[in-house]
């Protein structure tokens, strides 16, 4: 789950982390100036957008929540705006905590100059993080590397907080960019990225503002003529990757998981009839741990209930098999032995 | 690593559950050995003739065990797969989803002083075909035979499979080492496995976007492997992800695409396709 700043901010205020003094703004709000405004959207690349306004003067408040509100950033339009106090930077630095997949560990990563341009740097400096008992060297090692050697007590103690707030919140990441150095010689947190990981929400009461699902279903090209679903995100990118090779043009990906059942077919029928040049439906499904099935008693139901589907090109395997086949065939549809198969099939049916 | 897959008394954890007691129906149709199952407060039950246990102590009393298979729901996997390393069962194979990597990270370190080997979680286990099957992949769809398939991802494993079945290709080990991000052995292992089994003639390596595995594989390939290797990475045509923050940037997602994972591994001496379809053609063409 990716936090939207404010909340990231929020959490880092409760470790102790300092963020800058800030209040959530909707139209119409009175504030004195100078502040920064900042669209709350779920995705980076936001100051390049234009979603970060310094306001210098009163009267330019108000245009500018306006301007924020009906600024899309990558697709986003965001719902809540962010004021800030405009701090007094003397310099910016990078810093995060996240899950390191060949480390098999936690990792520290800095960077002496941070900011927006940050991912141009190559020379990211990265401590793995094994232990808690580490972090008193990392962080007089950070300051050293920063070339803060007055804000080392100020870094250790920063690293402690990081490090406690990302175990306790079952955070996959948190990066804090920019890390600012203020004239007044403290370090706040200038913004903050925040993933938590949704496999662990069983144990936490998480009440975050909804952010679009995880990439389950990804529109590839809204004028394609192909839908594609499929179940498990390789063979869902598998299914697009043999669409592709085979000249169809598929419009999206989806990956039903392992719960296809009607309610999730329904929904992804609803999307799917939605692109205006669609005129097949790929479904391929390989059943371990679903029940073939129950895909196709899905498969039925959600048919029945939407009436303008395009032909759809089935194949089904794998566990209960014939359970299936037996559904599918007694209310007419077809089932292909293999994707390749069906791929043809829905070739011949495609008119330019 | 060949005699921990061949381990011949193999248990289930969480064997009564839906999952648990369907799939040891299935392991049991296709052959394997399993000799007891555990699931807390359920002692003395019976699943498909099956006896339960609370738990694996109570087993190995009477019994030795090679093998666990986990079927145990994600908020008490953790416990099941300590409870394994600390009985030292040989081989664990998890198949639960959805395990919080913090969990996975905690495991992670007591399993590396541990005698134990770890396949998962999320993953779909192994299957020898005529031997054992140790988790869910489908077995009617497998054919004996002498190529090896190692998979990140659970059904399109099953999908090379069935493909390699189709055209006659046979198959000594099918492996699928689970998608999530802290995880057990991973290609190295299975691809040493594979070189060192006189028995697999070709590999099959099946990727996906994502993470570096694939390219540590591809160096592994050109320096241990003297076998012929067939790879395809699903993902050419995927979106981009929505990236959040620059840690994606940084750590290198742009190496981590199909096509880059692609060219590493030609690049290695793998015969590579775009497709699974291109793939088992390859396969059999070769």
């Amino acid at each position: 789950m990716k936090l939207l700043e404010y909340e990231a901010k929020n959490i880092l205020a409760k470790y102790g982390i300092p963020i800058p003094t800030s209040l959530l703004v909707k139209k119409g709000d009175i504030l004195p100036a100078p502040l920064v405004l900042k669209s709350q959207v779920p995705t980076g690349g936001r100051g390049k957008a234009g979603g970060i306004i310094l306001v210098q003067k009163d009267e330019e408040l108000k245009p500018a929540i306006d301007k924020l509100l009906n600024l899309e950033i990558k697709g986003f339009i965001p719902s809540t705006l962010l004021a800030e106090e405009k701090l007094s930077i003397k310099k910016e630095f990078y810093l995060s905590l996240l899950v390191d997949r060949q480390l098999a560990s936690i990792k520290l990563v800095a960077h002496i100059n941070g900011g927006i341009e940050v991912e141009d740097n190559h020379d990211f400096k990265s401590w793995p993080i094994e232990d808690k008992s580490q972090l008193e060297t990392t962080g007089q090692e950070l300051a050293d590397y920063y070339q803060l050697p007055d804000q080392t007590f100020a870094l250790q103690d920063l690293l402690e907080n990081l490090y406690e707030c990302f175990i306790k919140n079952d955070a996959t990441l948190i990066e804090i960019n920019p890390l600012i150095l203020t004239e007044e010689n403290t370090l706040v947190s200038g913004d903050c990225k925040m993933t938590l990981d949704d496999a662990a929400a069983f144990r936490h009461e998480w009440s975050f503002e909804e952010q679009p699902a995880e990439a389950n279903f990804v529109t590839i090209d809204p004028n394609g003529n192909t839908a594609t679903i499929a179940n498990g995100a390789g063979l869902a990118m598998a299914t697009v990757d043999a669409a592709f090779e085979a000249g169809l043009k598929p419009a999206n990906f989806l990956d039903i998981g392992g719960g296809a059942n009607e309610e999730t077919l329904l929904k992804a029928f609803e999307r799917i009839v939605e692109y205006k040049n669609l005129q097949v439906i790929i479904i391929n499904i390989f059943a371990g741990i679903t029940r073939s099935d129950e895909v196709a008693r899905a498969i039925v139901a959600a048919k029945q209930k939407i009436t303008n589907l395009p032909p759809l090109f089935i194949r089904l395997a794998g566990t209960n098999y014939e359970a299936a086949e037996k559904i599918l065939t007694e209310n007419n549809i077809a089932i292909l032995p293999d994707l390749e198969s069906a791929l043809k099939a829905a070739k011949e049916v495609i008119h330019e | 690593m060949n005699n921990l897959f061949e381990g011949k008394n193999v248990i289930v954890q969480g064997i009564t559950g839906a999952h648990g007691s369907f799939q040891t129906k299935a392991m049991l149709a296709a052959g394997t050995n399993i000799i007891a199952g555990t699931t807390p407060g359920k002692a003395g039950q019976e699943v498909e003739g099956i006896k339960v246990y609370d738990t694996i102590k109570d087993i190995q009393a009477t019994h030795q065990v090679d093998i666990s298979v986990i079927f145990v729901p994600a908020p008490y996997a953790k416990g099941a797969i300590l409870e394994a390393i600390t009985t030292d069962i040989p081989l664990i194979v998890c198949i639960t989803e959805g395990i919080p990597v913090h969990d996975m990270l905690a495991i992670n370190k007591i399993l590396k002083t541990s005698s134990s080997t770890l396949l998962g979680p999320n993953s779909p286990g192994v299957l020898i075909p005529g031997g054992n099957k140790l988790g869910i992949i489908p077995a009617d769809m497998s054919l004996k035979g002498n190529a090896a398939i190692v998979s990140r991802s659970g059904t399109l494993t099953y999908e090379t499979m069935a493909g390699l079945t189709n055209k006659g290709v046979g198959q000594k080990y099918v492996i699928g080492i689970g998608g999530d991000v802290i995880h057990g052995i991973g290609y190295k292992e299975c691809l040493q496995l594979f070189q060192d089994d006189p028995d697999v003639d070709r590999i099959l390596l099946i990727g996906e976007i994502g993470g570096q595995d694939e390219i540590e594989a591809a160096e592994f390939i050109e320096e241990h492997v003297t076998k012929p290797v067939f790879a395809y990475i699903a993902g050419h045509h995927a979106p981009e992800g929505v990236q959040l923050g620059h840690a994606g940037a940084i750590l290198g997602s742009d190496k981590e695409s199909a096509d880059n994972k692609t060219k590493i591994l030609a690049a290695a001496g793998a015969k590579t396709a775009n497709s699974i379809t291109e793939l088992i053609t390859l396969v059999v063409a070769n």
